[in-house]
């Protein structure tokens, strides 16, 4: 869940005046300087901070049935959506999707939200979606890979057109050493995992540079299908884990205890044989 | 008659036609061809018997030319002669009159010595007065005849230490001989320098000989050269687990602050002298074994951790492999495996389905201990297997009652750890079974006994 930045602020408009027009050139001075040294600890402390955006991707898949002819049996949508349904395209700037060769125009470049691309087909195969950035976020794109998944399970009956295929992925996507553009347009979104800011640095809120419609329609909650998205909770994955870890924490302290207790056998066979050794 | 007359005789063969074919006898009529052709090929520079070793051929390739081999300088315009002369050597130092072959050329012989004369070197032993042995060279150990004798050897035998401990009249091994010729020598040579700092740097002023280090050497290096193929197999296992050792002990003191106790020469003292050498091994650094193993990874981490900063955008579940990958580097292909079989067993995903960054520390932290657990267990059966070796040492030595005092002393023990320590050979076939079931593990070392025994983990566990 995002985290709302610290609310106190130590800029200088916030000084109380206290003298004349003299000691208010002095005091901003003084202002000044200690922004600087702000700014350098701010810039030092975004540099050890990550902010992540959590996104699924995959595809659906729905059987044409009656409608199906041997080359377009399936019709099938590869998206990436935020991981919570919320909108990414604070973060991605264009999505591109490298389909099969045999698609004409194999290159799918989509502009905006929602990212995905609906086609159909018969074949499955691995589509590359390159994913881009704002320019303030990254430079880098960032490739994920999905295999197209048409056809359900040898063991989950017969093909329904009703009931689509569907394969999702979860992911974070982690930005290292976010800058301070980036961080203060974001740090209140709902798409992004902002950490906390520690107490005394803060950065002013970020200027809405788009209308609050023109977001929220970049959102898939209320997509045509967001009935078939998968709901990925991490407490049941926690839990096991933490389970897990108690199990093996407790079998690591036995053998400790029988090592120890070994090595007390062996000093004492040592000396056995420290003695029969002075006997012969 | 040779091999090549028979042969030769087989182009012509006879007119009349025999039941076997074609004769190969050589007729009368053909004998007389032959010595005619032989004389034709007999080769220059060479003799004929040579030249037959070759096969009759000549090389298809010229090895050396013969006008190529060295002709004697002025063999032409001189005159050799070899002569029967006396001679004499400076080497000796009788009246000695030996002779031998000498080359006179033009009816002068050779002069100089005799040129063998120059190799007889000898060694310029010390001689003191008896006034300087009072002084300086009296020794509760030695008398003063036995030190004269003893120098008298060393100046007839030009120190051969050996031939001088055969001869001496008393018995003395050569390590004391040594011992008292050196440290006779360099008492003299103290006493006779004008100052301590001229003879500062002689060599037997600096590093006098030391008798106990060279017998001790000396029996090290003869226990070396007599030891059987099965103690050298162990003594090479345990000079590279105390590498291993040292190095994770070096990385360890990177980013541990541990005390580490040193580590005992491994030079065998007994014939079960590895076996020791293992146990005065195994116990320092049984506490760092753990975090020795884990360690070297750690190094790895930070330069994984550096490295992923560096790509400024990825994806968690990458990052995942990547610390996954770098906190298992010092572990083998199998471990590995053994890992996520026992990943499988506890009903946990080798790759998460929600890597959120909570999930993936856990995820990594999970995988660390399980790797942990998996030494500890590698370490129990080590510790199992010392056991036993330690029963064979003693079984070796003392094949009859002493045997059962140790076993009463270890049997007060048993309901500890039982299985580990029986005795008897019944036993034995069951410990010395290699345990390789893959996965399984979580069900703990074969100690029955205890009461403890930990659940088979399940799926639904958690």
């Amino acid at each position: 869940m995002p985290q709302s930045s610290s609310s106190s602020k130590k800029h200088g408009t916030d000084q109380p005046d206290t003298g004349g027009p003299a000691s208010k050139s002095q005091r901003t001075k003084m202002v000044k300087s200690s922004d600087d040294t702000e700014k350098k600890n701010l810039a030092k402390k975004l540099k050890e901070l990550e902010i992540s955006v959590p996104i699924v991707y995959g595809n659906i898949a729905f059987w044409l049935g009656k409608k199906a002819s041997e080359y377009q049996s399936h019709k099938w949508t590869v998206y990436v959506r935020g991981g919570t349904n919320e909108d990414i395209s604070v973060v991605v700037k264009r999505v591109v999707f490298q389909l099969h060769s045999s698609f004409n125009n194999p290159t799918r470049v989509v502009d905006g939200p929602p990212f995905e691309l609906s086609e159909s087909g018969w074949g499955e195969f691995e589509i590359v979606i390159t994913l881009h950035f704002h320019n303030d976020v990254c430079e880098k794109p960032l490739h994920l890979y999905h295999h197209l998944k048409l056809y359900p399970e040898e063991d989950s009956g017969p093909m329904s057109t009703k009931k689509p295929v569907v394969v999702e992925s979860y992911d974070e996507i982690v930005f290292t050493e976010p800058s301070e553009g980036f961080f203060s347009r974001v740090q209140n979104h709902p798409a992004v995992v902002v950490p906390r800011l520690p107490a005394g640095f803060a950065l002013p809120p970020p200027v809405p540079l788009e209308d609050a419609d023109k977001r929220r329609r970049g959102d898939t909650k209320d997509h045509t299908l967001s009935q078939w998205f998968s709901n990925f909770s991490e407490a049941d994955e926690l839990l096991k884990l933490a389970a897990a870890r108690q199990q093996v924490q407790a079998h690591i302290a036995t053998l400790r205890r029988q090592l120890s207790l070994i090595d007390g056998q062996h000093q004492q066979l040592k000396s056995a044989s420290d003695i029969l050794v002075h006997l012969r | 008659m040779d091999a090549k007359d028979i042969l030769l005789g087989l182009p012509k063969p006879t007119t009349t036609p025999t039941p076997h074919g074609h004769q190969l006898l050589p007729l009368p009529a053909d004998k007389k061809s032959r010595p005619p052709k032989e004389s034709q090929r007999k080769p220059d520079g060479i003799s004929r018997e040579v030249y037959a070793l070759t096969g009759g051929l000549a090389p298809l390739m010229p090895s050396v030319d013969v006008n190529h081999l060295k002709r004697r300088a002025q063999s032409e315009n001189e005159k050799i002669t070899w002569q029967w002369l006396p001679f004499t050597s400076s080497a000796r130092k009788d009246n000695l009159q030996l002779y031998h072959w000498v080359r006179v050329v033009n009816g002068v012989p050779p002069s100089g010595d005799y040129s063998f004369a120059k190799y007889n070197k000898s060694v310029d032993v010390i001689k003191y007065t008896d006034d300087e042995y009072e002084k300086h060279l009296t020794d509760p150990m030695w008398t003063k005849e036995e030190t004269d004798e003893l120098f008298d050897l060393c100046e007839r035998f030009d120190l051969r230490f050996i031939v001088i401990a055969d001869r001496f009249p008393t018995s003395r091994t050569v390590e004391e001989l040594k011992s008292r010729y050196y440290s006779v020598c360099r008492a003299i040579l103290i006493a006779r320098a004008p100052a301590p700092g001229d003879i500062a740097g002689h060599p037997l002023v600096k590093d006098a000989y030391n008798i106990s280090q060279d017998v001790e050497r000396k029996r090290a290096l003869s226990m070396v050269l007599s030891q059987t193929k099965q103690q050298e197999r162990r003594d090479a296992e345990v000079l590279a687990e105390a590498k291993r050792i040292s190095e994770a002990r070096k990385a360890a003191k990177g980013t541990d602050e541990l005390e580490v106790p040193a580590m005992t020469d491994t030079v065998p003292d007994d014939n079960d002298g590895a076996a020791a050498a293992v146990d005065s091994l195994s116990p320092s650094p049984n506490a760092q074994f753990t975090s020795g193993a884990i360690a070297p990874p750690v190094s790895e981490i930070a330069s994984t951790l550096a490295s992923l900063r560096m790509m400024r955008v990825y994806l968690r579940t990458h990052a995942l492999e990547q610390m996954v990958q770098a906190a298992s580097s010092s572990a083998g292909l199998r471990t590995i495996k053994r890992v996520e079989q026992t990943l499988q067993d506890l009903g946990v995903n080798l790759k998460p389905k929600v890597p959120t960054k909570a999930v993936c520390a856990e995820h990594l932290e999970l995988r660390k201990e399980i790797l942990t657990l998996l030494n500890l267990q590698k370490q129990l059966q080590y510790k199992e297997a010392e056991g036993s070796s330690y029963r064979d040492g003693l079984y070796a030595e003392t094949p009859g009652t002493p045997p059962k005092r140790v076993q009463r002393a270890v049997e007060q023990d048993r309901t500890f750890v039982p299985d580990s320590f029986s005795f008897g050979g019944e036993r034995m076939g069951k410990r010395d079974q290699k345990r390789k079931a893959p996965g399984r593990l979580l069900e703990g070392p074969p100690s029955p006994a205890q009461s403890k025994r930990p659940r088979k983990f399940k799926a639904s566990d958690g």
